[in-house]
């Protein structure tokens, strides 16, 4: 493995822009499945 | 099974075994046998993190817990995705940095041996007997199914498996998993779909949902907060948070997957991936579980899922009794197949007192069948003392062995030990590489040649497989296996999390605060479980947090006995 922390991350230039991403769609899933067992239920 | 069932079934097995064995040729010292030369790209990183969370029991006992208790279990896996935004943020990087083979090789560099050591051991315990579960797990299947022995179902099902992990290594767990994994993502498509086929005509997806809704099985988010409850929103984000970071960051068995990267940025963005699609594929899992129990409201189940036991008790002295009441729960079954048509037609009215109406009724008569499979496995425990009666691991097997086409079965088989060779391989390496660098050659023999040392991780890869097989023995009558699992990691995890805690962010806490305070701390974790106080998620937390609190309180006595003597 290459000894580079700062390395760029694919398709964004920040990773913390990765991480909203993946914070994101927890939130969004999370706010899914209440309106889906709201709705089932 | 029939004949075509065998052949989908050995084929595939064979195919795989081969496959780890070829795939992974060549191997010459511990850097090729435990890290593949560090030479993995992201997509297979990925892979081999899925396959290696996801055993037989996700695909066996996931479906089979949506059909008992909803798919309420979905939240135990929200802590996942902020967990591996952490972990990218605070481990990866320094892991890399240091070069390490596995997780603890770290913690001597930051405190000391016997921290180092201790870390090691618990994760050892903690790993060896949840591997042996994760071998039990598949091997009642071909109990249940076959009549064989469940022990040396075991020793097959073990052995197998053990052949590409130790001639292979981390290569072979990789590959193998990243193909095992594309099998058994058809298999469950296709079995999910094959349920929506199954119901009747006039039951649309969206029906079969509201009904399973109507019953409870929809419950994906429970907002409820209670400390003893095991699933509800807060214990899923919080608990699973930190068992997530325990076991993504701290569990060589992960660990050791993303150390293969080629690059640091192919580790983190295997370990996002993971976070994105972690939930929605578990999501999908459980959802095939609620459909399963929509289709047995359709359609006759039996009073108890494990065909073996039922059969045991039918031979015995105990015959007539379960018989009446068999005869019994069926005759609820067809009440319940009459109430559940009510219900699906009630629904196309919109009328709210209607379909409160139907299911109620329904409801009633199901709370009624409980109570007679309750009574079954009464009369179950009378002709087997001791016996483990909870089927919640039989329901998607029964399912998918008395419903699913020739060909099919065999493949969904396959999917089961596929899901669960996966699991258990890495688990072995990760074993094995943690005996071998953190035990064998730091602190048994340092200056072995480089043969030495592989010839040497291949038998520690056989003897922990041998130990996990020995555990499986005694696996039998532990009720939901995928919990039994859970509940095993929670009990060591929150420690482990807590030193490695400790070591990023508590840097004036030195190495004999460090491991007296892990050692109290897990001694304080086993008491509160066996005295039931908290949910098995809390544990994580509560383990981690009184390693950070023990620590430093031994550190500021130190510092105040060190000012005293001066």
């Amino acid at each position: 493995m290459e000894n580079a922390p700062q390395e760029k991350p694919p398709l964004f230039s920040r990773w913390a822009t990765w991480y909203w991403l993946v914070a994101g769609v927890l939130a969004a899933l999370i706010v899914f499945f209440y309106l889906f067992t709201k709705h089932y239920s | 099974m029939s004949f075509l069932d065998w052949i989908v079934l050995s084929f595939t097995l064979l195919a795989i075994i081969l496959y780890g064995v070829w795939k992974s040729r060549g191997q010459k010292d511990m850097d090729s046998y435990f890290l593949g030369n560090r030479a993995m790209p992201w997509y297979i990183i990925l892979l081999s993190i899925i396959g290696t969370q996801a055993s037989a029991i996700t695909f066996l006992s996931a479906p089979g817990q949506a059909y008992t208790d909803g798919m309420r279990f979905v939240q135990y896996y929200f802590g996942l995705p902020l967990a591996m935004i952490v972990i990218c943020i605070a481990f990866v990087p320094i892991f890399h940095r240091l070069r390490v083979y596995t997780a603890y090789e770290y913690l001597e560099q930051r405190f000391d041996l016997k921290t180092r050591t201790l870390t090691s051991f618990l994760f050892l315990i903690q790993r060896g007997l949840s591997t042996g579960i994760s071998i039990y797990a598949p091997s009642i299947i071909l109990s249940s199914l076959l009549g064989w022995n469940i022990y040396y179902t075991n020793i097959f099902m073990g052995g197998l498996l053990i052949i590409y992990t130790m001639y292979g290594g981390t290569k072979a767990v990789s590959y193998t998993q990243s193909l095992q994994l594309a099998i058994i993502f058809t298999g469950m498509f296709l079995a999910g779909w094959m349920v929506m086929h199954l119901l009747p005509e006039d039951i649309r997806f969206n029906e079969a949902l509201h009904v399973a809704g109507k019953m409870g099985k929809l419950n994906v988010i429970v907002t409820d907060f209670s400390w003893t409850d095991r699933y509800n929103i807060w214990s899923g984000v919080i608990g699973g948070f930190f068992l997530a970071l325990s076991y993504f960051g701290t569990d060589q068995s992960q660990v050791g997957r993303y150390l293969t990267a080629k690059t640091l940025t192919e580790s983190r963005m295997g370990l996002l991936m993971n976070g994105l699609v972690k939930v929605p594929m578990q999501f999908l899992i459980m959802l095939i579980g609620a459909l399963v129990f929509v289709f047995y409201l359709y359609f006759r189940a039996p009073i108890n899922f494990n065909q073996g036991l039922l059969n045991q008790v039918h031979n015995s002295a105990y015959a007539p009794q379960m018989q009446e009441l068999e005869t019994r729960f069926d005759s609820l079954a067809l009440v319940k197949q009459g109430h559940v048509k009510a219900l699906a037609a009630a629904m196309q009215t919109s009328d709210d007192n209607v379909i409160g109406e139907a299911q109620r009724r329904l409801q009633a008569t199901e709370g009624e069948a409980d109570l007679v499979r309750d009574s079954a496995n009464v009369l179950i425990k009378k002709v087997l003392p001791g016996t483990e009666t909870n089927d919640t691991n039989y329901i998607f097997l029964h399912f998918v062995v008395n419903n699913l086409p020739k060909g099919m079965v065999g493949l969904l088989i396959a999917i089961i030990f596929l899901a669960s060779w996966g699991s258990i391989a890495a688990a072995l390496n990760s074993l094995a590489s943690t005996t071998m660098v953190d035990v064998y050659k730091r602190m048994v023999n340092q200056h072995a040649s480089e043969a030495e040392y592989l010839r040497m991780s291949k038998i520690w890869t056989l003897i922990w497989g041998v130990f996990c097989i020995a555990v499986a023995q005694f696996a039998t009558g532990m009720g939901s296996l995928i919990e039994a699992v859970n509940i095993l990691g929670s009990l060591f995890y929150g420690t482990i999390l807590g030193i490695f805690v400790v070591a990023f962010t508590m840097k004036k806490v030195k190495g004999n605060a460090t491991f007296w305070g892990a050692v109290l701390a897990e001694v304080l974790v086993i008491v509160i479980y066996l005295l039931n106080i908290v949910s098995f998620l809390w544990l994580n937390v509560i383990g981690c947090l009184l390693v950070m609190i023990l620590a430093w309180l031994y550190q500021q006595g130190e510092r105040m006995n060190g000012a005293i003597r001066k």
